[in-house]
């Protein structure tokens, strides 16, 4: 099984940095052959893209980052992404605004997800930020969930079939 | 004499100068000479809406398929198939400017990139140049060019986004058949004139692939952006927000596979075009003979402005004092164009030309007494860019007063509209271009010859338009694929000219100054036209920045005489076409295919307030565009 751990986010906006901070920190961890983790920051449509050019294509998505939904601040969700569409109009918004330069987790399920060029398994691992101001470093709160996230991110990239061959 | 409202004339020599006996030079109290009339006042419309039922306010909050947050106000008289109202409206506040106070000049090449996420790389270069010319240095030749290379592989990211995602679609099967259904069913028996270059049979035909998500042409869009964002990369490390550009020229590493490579990608969109252009042809003749009124959506004075943009290797030396030298070598003219006739193509008294009010917009006023002239004496104005502050006042919105975070720049007090489409025009009728085998500059058109690929070579000619509307900026913008295209392959030539001459140095080592005051300008270009940044540096820190884009421009409300901003007044001009049987099915299809033809790009990093200048939050979204 192919697994890509990806995370999503903007460089220096405190918490909502959280995906490509912990695309980094996994990056240093060694992993199976089988799994690749990259910081897929770079808009919707080129991740789509990335995805497509895949042979063989990926079994096995986790995306990690932090998605502002009025949860309370540190909350962690983690959900298999079952790839519901919305109607037409809004995914051609979110495509413009993919084309535009927009950096949302959403908007690359929904993009990836019309074009069809996911993985047949999608995780996700959601954090809900408290503070998205410019800067470094996360708020305490998301900070104290940090290992958590990278625990969880771990855990799904290597259930199942995924042979883990730690060194 | 290029002005007509400025109190500037010029000497024996050309030398600008303050007309002798103003007491109040630059006070706004003066009338100006336009070739717009002010608007009717909002009292009078509110009269309107009070008395007719068949006169509607119509609001697009957001406007969609466009860059950043722009909402538009309109108050239609549906009877008689007119606007009578139409406002701008940017959302949101940008805030870059105030965030460069303080800071080493260097820090805004990377933070004012992120000011768009299309074009950072233009704002990074434009960065560049404001330092360069502050620190009195220049890139080497091969610096130069490859800056030329990397900005217009930016722009052929562009320009397929705006004619097939972004404006495309609202010539799409999908909006023309909902919109006006007469139309749909002619284009179905309108045999496409250009057939044998693009294959479609008929206009119908091009309708279809252009609508959004599943169009052939839409879908064949999103591939060529991939396309060119490896050429980019390949030259630049990363998009959009490339590390590469610095003062003096650019970091990257090249070899002549790094050229082959870039080659490989560009060639492509020599072919592309060879489709492409044909293809908005047929589309805007063919609305054109469905009803002559087209002629009137989005119309509006022919006036615009550019800095011009890709300088020549042998020419750019970073000065302000050769910016009128330099400026004229580019590969696209700068030049201001006002009422369809060509003023000035001189960098100077393009830069002197150029003010920022702020009368309807959220900012307070400045003092404005920082520079009496610029550096070669030439007199400046108190609200241009380098006197301008950047002093945020948040406050409702009240069409009679305040309304929007855009403010209105204005060239000789007047409204002048900046896109990709200016720099065609001004290198179409300045024949300056330099001689060249693939752009030819006659006065009136500009000849584009296409090398061969898997279509034959092909000579492609863009005129100056007789009218000036929504429908000719799109055909123009699928001109500039080529011409895009064409001044990358000059530049990739000379690449690998100098290359062979052994002249591979890309940046010429700089050292900040850390005291005294200087001042620098980068006089570039967007995708979508004008691109300027203001850098005053003090002691070593920024003392001053101000950029000013072409959604600035276009997106600008009420000027202090009450003349309306270019998507303003395109909005008044244009008749409602679209067929409805009551008011409530009415999509204002005409206003928006209006608005969209400007290719509007707003604000990037939206800062809310709690209170007065206190930027509280900060939500990174994309693109570039309006005010500060």
């Amino acid at each position: 099984m192919r697994v890509l751990i990806g995370g999503v986010g903007y460089s220096y906006l405190r918490d909502g940095s959280l995906g490509p901070a912990v695309a980094a920190d996994l990056a240093h961890e060694t992993w199976p052959l089988e799994v690749l983790v990259e910081d897929l920051s770079y808009g919707p449509v080129a991740v789509m893209q990335r995805l497509e050019d895949v042979k063989p294509p990926f079994d096995r998505l986790v995306l990690v980052g932090a998605v502002a939904r009025g949860r309370p601040p540190g909350t962690v969700s983690v959900y298999r992404w079952t790839g519901p569409l919305p109607d037409e109009s809004e995914i051609q918004a979110r495509v413009a605004e993919a084309v535009m330069g927009v950096i949302s987790l959403d908007n690359l399920l929904i993009v990836a997800g019309f074009f069809e060029t996911l993985p047949r398994e999608v995780r996700v691992v959601e954090v809900e930020p408290h503070d998205e101001g410019w800067g470094e470093g996360f708020s305490p709160t998301v900070e104290a969930v940090r290992s958590e996230v990278l625990a969880t991110v771990r855990r799904l990239a290597c259930e199942g079939d995924v042979e883990v061959a730690r060194a | 004499m290029c002005f007509k409202n400025l109190p500037i004339e010029f000497d024996a020599h050309g030398k600008p100068r303050l007309r002798s006996g103003e007491s109040d030079p630059f006070g706004t109290s003066r009338a100006v000479e336009t070739s717009t009339d002010p608007p009717l006042s909002h009292d009078k419309i509110e009269e309107l809406l009070s008395r007719n039922g068949h006169i509607k306010n119509v609001d697009f909050d957001p406007v969609t398929r466009v860059a950043g947050a722009l909402a538009f106000h309109a108050v239609a008289d549906l009877k008689e198939g007119r606007i009578v109202e139409a406002r701008s409206v940017a959302t949101l506040f940008r805030g870059y400017e105030v965030i460069m106070l303080g800071r080493d000049p260097r820090d805004a090449i990377f933070i004012t990139s992120r000011a768009c996420g299309v074009c950072g790389g233009v704002h990074s270069v434009t960065s560049a140049m404001a330092c360069e010319m502050a620190f009195g240095i220049s890139p080497p030749p091969l610096g130069v060019v490859v800056r030329n290379m990397a900005l217009a592989a930016e722009f052929l990211y562009d320009h397929p986004l705006h004619l097939f995602l972004l404006a495309g679609p609202d010539y799409s099967e999908a909006i023309v058949r909902q919109t006006n259904p007469e139309l749909w069913e002619r284009a179905t028996r309108t045999p496409a004139p250009h057939a044998s270059l693009h294959g479609y049979r008929t206009v119908a035909g091009i309708m279809t692939d252009m609508n959004p998500l599943t169009g052939k042409l839409y879908v064949e869009a999103l591939h060529m952006t991939r396309v060119i964002r490896e050429a980019y990369v390949l030259l630049c490390g990363k998009y959009p927000h490339p590390q590469t550009i610095v003062p003096g020229g650019m970091s990257t590493t090249l070899s002549t596979s790094t050229f082959n490579e870039f080659y490989l990608r560009l060639a492509q969109f020599f072919d592309y075009s060879k489709r492409v252009v044909p293809l908005w042809d047929d589309l805007c003749d063919f609305f054109y003979d469905a009803n002559p009124a087209y002629k009137r959506v989005g119309a509006r004075p022919k006036n615009l402005v550019d800095t011009g943009i890709w300088d020549h290797h042998d020419a750019y030396d970073a000065t302000f004092a050769n910016a009128g030298a330099w400026g004229d070598r580019r590969w696209a003219t700068p030049g201001a164009i006002v009422d369809g006739e060509l003023k000035t193509t001189d960098l100077h008294a393009i830069n002197i030309g150029t003010e920022e009010f702020i009368e309807h917009s959220y900012y307070e006023g400045w003092d404005g007494g920082r520079f009496k002239t610029d550096p070669i004496g030439n007199p400046l104005s108190p609200y241009h860019p380098w006197n301008k502050e950047t002093r945020p006042k948040p406050a409702g919105q009240n069409w009679r007063e305040k309304y929007t975070w855009d403010t209105a720049p204005r060239w000789d007090r007047q409204a002048m509209e900046a896109g990709c489409y200016a720099r065609l025009w001004n290198t179409a009728v300045a024949q300056k271009i330099a001689p060249n085998p693939y752009i030819e500059s006659t006065g009136q058109s500009l000849k584009l010859r296409l090398p061969a690929g898997s279509l034959p070579e092909m000579e492609l000619e863009w005129k100056v338009p007789e009218v000036w509307n929504a429908f000719e900026r799109n055909r123009a913008r699928a001109y500039c694929l080529p011409y895009t295209a064409l001044v990358a392959m000059v530049n990739w030539a000379a690449a690998l000219d100098l290359m062979k001459k052994g002249e591979t140095r890309v940046s010429t080592p700089f050292e900040v100054p850390k005291k005294g005051q200087q001042i620098g300008v980068g006089f570039w270009g967007a995708g979508r036209g004008w691109l300027t940044h203001h850098l005053v540096i003090q002691d070593g820190v920024i003392a001053n920045y101000q950029i000013l884009t072409p959604s600035t421009w276009n997106a600008s409300p009420l000027d202090p005489w009450k003349r309306p901003g270019p998507y303003e007044e395109a909005v008044l001009n244009t008749p409602i076409l679209e067929t409805f049987s009551k008011p409530d099915d009415y999509k204002g299809i005409d206003i928006l295919r209006t608005i969209r033809s400007f290719d509007p790009c707003m604000p990037c990093t939206t800062h809310i307030h709690t209170d007065e200048r206190v930027i509280s939050r900060e939500v990174t979204t994309c693109a570039c565009g309006v005010d500060d």
